[in-house]
């Protein structure tokens, strides 16, 4: 079984955006793009949260989003509290839950590692030995963008 | 007034004790949010633990009664932390709150002692549901 990121598998991850939002703020967040990032150029914003892959699979998944984003997506949580410590707490937990979403379909050989949280872009990006290019999500809400990128390949030949 | 008093930290008492476990400080609070507006009349909120090693060391504190249990967590797991919480208290109800969303896990989840599953993300209405359902069973 071929275990690579298909861009139907992209799709997985583009419904648990979706069910994010929805189930979150209440609102439909608009999927803008899905693209192929270029080399060595992630599309970051204000914080990232890293969830790293491993198992049958291997890479990482990431989301980035500017902090007026985060800053509404903590009121949706009715969470008042918007200091530095939560945005990061939210990125990570947002990464953790579009990842741990996606085992729906992956199943548990899909494992996947506590958040890593940072403001900006994450060094360990760098670090990641994979082939694939990563792919983006772009979306859209509240007028504010932001991505989220998989790039994870099979960990098994064929 | 005295009389009164009395009543209320009585009926307090005898309301479930609830351990939250996640180690996201912004998920916590939002249980404990809920919990507090009265949606979940029968529990208390009594400790917050942000792994599982924390849980076990709040569970002697406090000997809750229910607990929601996240299952990706540093330190300890929640699969490993509910094997060990049911150890300690076989009467423990445990309600896993987790993003990974796969059957193996929650079923892996359940046969470690946990009660029921409840996948994030979650609105208010999932979470009292499932809780109060949870505290009803026979």
């Amino acid at each position: 079984m071929n275990k690579d990121i298909s861009e139907e598998r992209i799709r997985v991850f583009t419904n648990a955006v979706k069910h994010y939002f929805t189930q979150v703020a209440g609102e439909a967040v608009a999927i803008d793009t899905a693209f192929l990032a270029e080399d060595g150029n992630p599309v970051c914003y204000d914080y990232t949260g890293l969830i790293s892959v491993s198992g049958d699979f291997r890479g990482c998944v990431y989301f980035s989003a500017p902090r007026v984003m985060l800053r509404h997506l903590l009121m949706a949580h009715g969470e008042t509290d918007h200091r530095e410590e939560h945005l990061l707490d939210l990125v990570g937990e947002v990464a953790n839950t579009f990842s741990g979403n996606a085992r729906e379909y992956f199943g548990p050989s899909f494992a996947i590692s506590t958040p890593l949280a940072v403001s900006g872009r994450p060094d360990c990006l760098d670090h990641h030995e994979i082939r694939e290019r990563p792919f983006v999500i772009s979306i859209t809400w509240k007028a504010y963008t932001a991505a989220i990128a998989v790039c994870v390949e099979g960990n098994r030949p064929g | 007034m005295t009389r009164n008093l009395r009543t209320t930290k009585a009926a307090k008492r005898e309301k479930h004790k609830l351990m939250v476990v996640d180690d996201s400080n912004i998920i916590r609070n939002r249980i404990a949010r809920v919990v507090e507006a009265g949606r979940i009349p029968a529990v208390t909120v009594v400790g917050m633990a942000r792994n599982g090693m924390e849980a076990l060391h709040l569970c002697h504190e406090h000997w809750p009664d229910v607990i929601t249990m996240d299952l990706t967590m540093p330190e300890m797991d929640g699969i490993v932390c509910t094997e060990n919480l049911v150890r300690i208290n076989p009467d423990v109800l445990i309600l896993v709150v987790s993003a990974l969303n796969d059957k193996a896990t929650a079923l892996e989840a359940l046969q470690k002692g946990a009660h029921g599953f409840v996948c994030k993300p979650f609105t208010d209405d999932q979470l009292a549901d499932a809780l109060n359902e949870l505290l009803e069973a026979p």
